[in-house]
């Protein structure tokens, strides 16, 4: 055994206990629990970035250590401590739940990286189950719980459901190819592509992941359980678990090698469709959680746009955009949980006056949405433009089109988020946001790396295109 | 192509970001400050590009101040800048309208920081678009120049500011959302890996469908920008509502992107596709020359006179891009300057009509000469420029375009030259109603422009005048690129 290719999800296993065994002491104290979560969080990122060059196979070839894992592991650890960062104020959930929150949020990383090293079809099923189970309860978790466990069940009803059918699809994929190990379906699948049962079994396990993703039709638990759950939660369900099922999707549409026009096919309508209803659901929205729930439903969408390429070219591409999607999001996140300092949800309206109550959330809030709508110079412009020239390389104008012009008209609610920031006052004078010093520069260095990657993606282009480089 | 001993176009490109950077860490109260910060570094813009259109080596020709650097190279993208005789008098143009526009908003109390944080951000993008030669730069310099938009109309615009700008907004994205996907297009099936300019435009690089293909994206793309019939309606609402100095950058300098880009981009890289829908080019471009003349006569706003107006002249732009003579390509490639020059000396009149009087309707005006005759004089001159006298630079733009276009399309450019009347009509009639005829008296006490105020306005004059009377300094410099481009076609 090569113990030290699992030491990221070891250390994760560790801090999960260690907040196991706070949830017992009876006295519940939130700064501690807190300074525990960041520094473990903090250790995590370390301990990843450290591991990044490790390769190998771990449990009889079940669990697979590579460049491309350990890109998304460090991607998760970052996350995770990202969302940390905005826990400071957790007044979404009872004191003394603090500990089994930030318990959930460790185990839920570590399921996830789990997810993303998984080469074996069981583990797959299992790190999903125990990610997904570790949300379920993340959600419910909310002080109003009235909300919260309506959002939660909602969750769940959803989640089970899909896990069901991924099961099912699992099934008949082993029955067409008598294969368990990705690699061995990877071997067997492009010979069997053409049989009706393969094609289905494949889509109906790439439903498991769908879901996680909110790719149409999965994606009727997104506004409800973005807006159900604490805000901080919502955060890690946008960023970490979206760059855990982007990781999954892309290794198993790997397996099927150069592709199948009929997987492709299925990939595109789910894409052209999950773009076009989370666009245009998203412009009537009021409250901001629901309307990003609707916008990660449009971008699911340019997600599948970079898969269905079935390129190396395309693999890195979207590799590039999960990053994106986790600095973006998060720095909206950031302003949503800033600005309902109270734990309460955010409407649109409560934005207004952002500018002068706090300058630098209001420039964090527009680079984040220009970042969000895909105008350069931003890390979400050369996300979408590597996602969609893979596609075009591929011969997919009518779909880039389709794409573009979702492009313009999210812009329309991108640019409401601003007009209520920027343009609108309040009714009555509220006093400037409170922002510790710590907040600030965080949002300082989100709104620096947003531009600067967008500017310069160099190096991250490189790293994504080593990463993708090894799926095959 | 000549490399550079100097970057003195990253220069420019940097002297905007510092400004930028300045004003950023400005604190908000010191308003006076940051108007100096913004006019030091626009007027170091200006003094460098001028200095590049001085230096340029005419008998040399081609790209000269070239600045190259590899910028991600698994996908071909390199920073690539460069001066041809076709960009150096759009250089030109935006560092005046930059410099200008600033002196002209000096009078700006609220929220004067983000004014010029903003309006900094758009004119470093313009320059960006102006002076690049990679394909990539040029779609991510075209977006950044739009997006600010939004939020300078919108907040410190006037007549249904929040209307325009959504729609002057949308309605550009529109445009770059057929841009992307062409040039991606272009970038897959050139097969090179690279986004350069220089290099796919080789002949042979692309087949005579992909460019009729992708150059009426390109077209239609950057056409809305350069406010071609019927994707226009934007552009009077747009600048109407925008403030003074952002409606001068946006009808100066960028629409100006529009029609630079077609050329730049479109022309460039698909010459065939260029002849194949020339004519189609022409038909809209004559629509729009006469539409924008006729609908610019009915109209009572004296910012909705100059926006149709510019609808027409850009018209010009457009009719004679599509003549595919050197002739046309020179006299639009002037008519763009000549007409940046002319609108923004419009709008920096209006602007201080304006701000004293506090409407624009042309009813309520009326004998403006008598209370101040300066202002007046300026908006007069743009006028007469608008109605192409003679030694006024649009005169040249105007007079070489419709040369082209009566060897090319007699019937387009006969109807052009009578839209010409018609806008020389409705130029006069809104002059003889604003400025002369009985004086208002609610504005007799109204003073006229102080020295310190008329400084751009007359820069822009002498501008005017400068190449209205030495043409060749232009069309010279135009000629270095346009004919060797033109020997070059298949």
């Amino acid at each position: 055994m090569k113990w030290f290719l699992f030491y990221p999800e070891l250390y994760y296993f560790a801090s999960g206990m260690i907040f196991l065994g706070l949830s017992m002491v009876k006295q519940a104290n939130p700064r501690r629990d807190y300074f525990a979560a960041m520094v473990l969080a903090a250790l995590g990122v370390l301990v990843c970035l450290l591991n990044v060059n490790q390769e190998g196979y771990l449990f009889f070839e079940a669990y697979r250590v590579d460049l491309f894992s350990q890109v998304f592991k460090v991607m998760l650890s970052m996350g995770l401590f990202l969302i940390i960062c905005i826990c400071s104020e957790l007044k979404a959930i009872a004191d003394k739940h603090h500990p089994e929150f930030y318990l959930l949020l460790f185990v839920c990383t570590l399921a996830m990286m789990m997810l993303v090293s998984g080469a074996h079809i069981l583990t797959i099923y299992v790190a999903l189950e125990l990610s997904s189970y570790s949300l379920y309860i993340l959600v419910s978790l909310r002080r109003d719980e009235r909300i919260g466990l309506e959002a939660g069940l909602k969750y769940f009803l959803v989640g089970i459901f899909v896990s069901a059918v991924m099961i099912f699809g699992v099934a008949l994929l082993y029955s067409a190819t008598r294969a368990t190990y990705v690699t061995e379906m990877a071997r067997a699948l492009p010979a069997a592509l053409d049989s009706p049962m393969v094609v289905i079994g494949l889509l109906l396990t790439l439903c498991g992941f769908f879901f996680k993703l909110a790719v149409f039709p999965f994606h009727f638990w997104a506004p409800d359980v973005y807006q159900g759950a604490a805000n901080q939660a919502t955060a890690y369900i946008a960023t970490a678990s979206k760059v855990a099922a982007i990781a999954i999707l892309i290794r198993m549409v790997a397996v099927t090698g150069d592709g199948n026009v009929y997987l492709a096919h299925v990939l595109v309508i789910l894409s052209i469709i999950s773009m076009t209803v989370g666009n245009l659901a998203a412009i009537v929205q009021k409250d901001l959680k629901r309307l990003l729930a609707y916008s990660a439903v449009a971008h699911a969408g340019y997600v599948l746009i970079g898969i269905l390429g079935m390129s190396t070219f395309g693999y890195s591409s979207v590799i590039f955009y999960a990053m994106a999607m986790l600095i973006m999001k998060f720095t909206a996140f950031l302003v949503v949980v800033k600005v309902a300092d109270d734990g309460s949800n955010l409407q649109m309206s409560q934005l207004a006056g952002l500018h002068r109550r706090s300058p630098l959330l209001a420039l964090a809030l527009m680079v984040s949405v220009f970042s969000l709508a895909g105008i350069p110079p931003t890390i979400g412009f050369t996300g979408k433009f590597l996602v969609f020239a893979a596609a075009m390389q591929k011969g997919y104008f009518t779909l880039v089109l389709i794409a573009m012009i979702n492009v313009v008209i999210s812009l329309y609610y991108y640019l409401l988020i601003l007009k209520a920031a920027y343009l609108e006052e309040p009714a009555e004078e509220l006093p400037p946001l409170n922002v510790s010093p710590a907040v600030k520069i965080l949002s300082g260095v989100l709104i620096v790396v947003m531009v600067v990657a967008g500017i310069f993606p160099r190096y991250l282009i490189e790293l994504a295109n080593a990463a993708a480089a090894v799926l095959n | 192509m000549v490399y550079a001993d100097f970057p003195y176009l990253s220069i420019i490109l940097l002297s905007c970001i510092v400004g930028l950077l300045i004003i950023l860490f400005t604190p908000e109260d010191r308003k006076t400050r940051i108007k100096w910060v913004s006019a030091v570094f626009s007027g170091i813009t200006l003094i460098l590009s001028l200095y590049l259109f001085v230096a340029y080596d005419k008998s040399l020709g081609g790209l000269q101040f070239v600045e190259k650097v590899p910028w991600v190279e698994s996908l071909g993208i390199t920073y690539f800048n460069a001066a041809d005789g076709f960009n150096l008098p759009m250089l030109l143009l935006t560092g005046i309208v930059f410099f200008t526009g600033v002196l002209t908003m000096w009078e700006l109390e609220n929220r004067v920081k983000e004014f010029y944080a903003f309006y900094f951000v758009m004119v470093l993008a313009v320059f960006g678009i102006f002076m690049s030669m990679d394909l990539f730069f040029i779609f991510i310099w075209y977006d950044v120049s739009l997006f600010p938009m939004y939020l300078l109309i919108a907040i410190w615009g006037t007549t249904r500011k929040e209307y325009g700008a959504m729609k002057l907004t949308l309605y550009l994205l529109a445009g770059s959302a057929l841009v992307l996907p062409a040039i991606i297009y272009l970038f897959a099936g050139s097969g090179l890996n690279t986004f350069d300019i220089t290099l796919l435009m080789k002949s042979g690089t692309f087949t005579p469908y992909q460019q009729k293909f992708a150059f009426i994206l390109f077209y239609i793309g950057f056409g809305i920008l350069a406010g071609v019939w019927p994707f226009h309606t934007w552009s009077p609402v747009g600048h109407v509502a925008a403030p003074h100095g952002v409606s001068m950058v946006h009808a100066g300098v960028l629409m100006k992107i529009g029609g630079f880009a077609i050329l730049r981009v479109g022309i460039f890289l698909c010459p065939e596709g260029w002849q194949h829908w020339a004519p189609l080019m022409a038909v809209l471009a004559t629509i729009g020359i006469v539409y924008g003349a006729f609908v610019g006569l009915s109209q009572k706003d004296l910012k909705y006179v100059i926006g149709y107006s510019s609808v027409s002249h850009m018209g010009i732009v457009g009719l004679g891009l599509s003549t595919v003579s050197v002739d046309g390509l020179n006299g639009a490639v002037f008519q763009m300057f000549a007409h940046g020059v002319m609108t923004a000396l419009f709008f920096s009149a209006v602007g201080y009509i304006y701000d004293r009087t506090h409407t624009k309707v042309i009813a309520e005006l009326g004998g403006l000469s008598r209370i101040m005759p300066v202002a007046s004089t300026y908006f007069i001159v743009a006028a007469m420029a608008s109605m192409g006298i003679p030694c006024l630079a649009s005169f040249w733009g105007e007079l070489m375009v419709f040369i082209a276009a009566f060897k090319t399309y007699p019937v387009a450019g006969a109807l052009a030259v009578c839209a010409l009347v018609v806008s020389a009509l409705f130029m006069l009639r809104v002059v003889q109603r604003t400025f002369y005829g009985p004086k208002n008296e609610k504005f007799a006490h109204l003073s006229d422009v102080p020295f310190r105020l008329g400084i751009p306005r007359m820069i822009l004059l002498a501008t005017l005048l400068l190449f209205g009377l030495f043409p060749a300094l232009i069309f010279d410099m135009i000629e270095t690129a346009s004919i060797p481009f033109f020997n070059g076609l298949p």
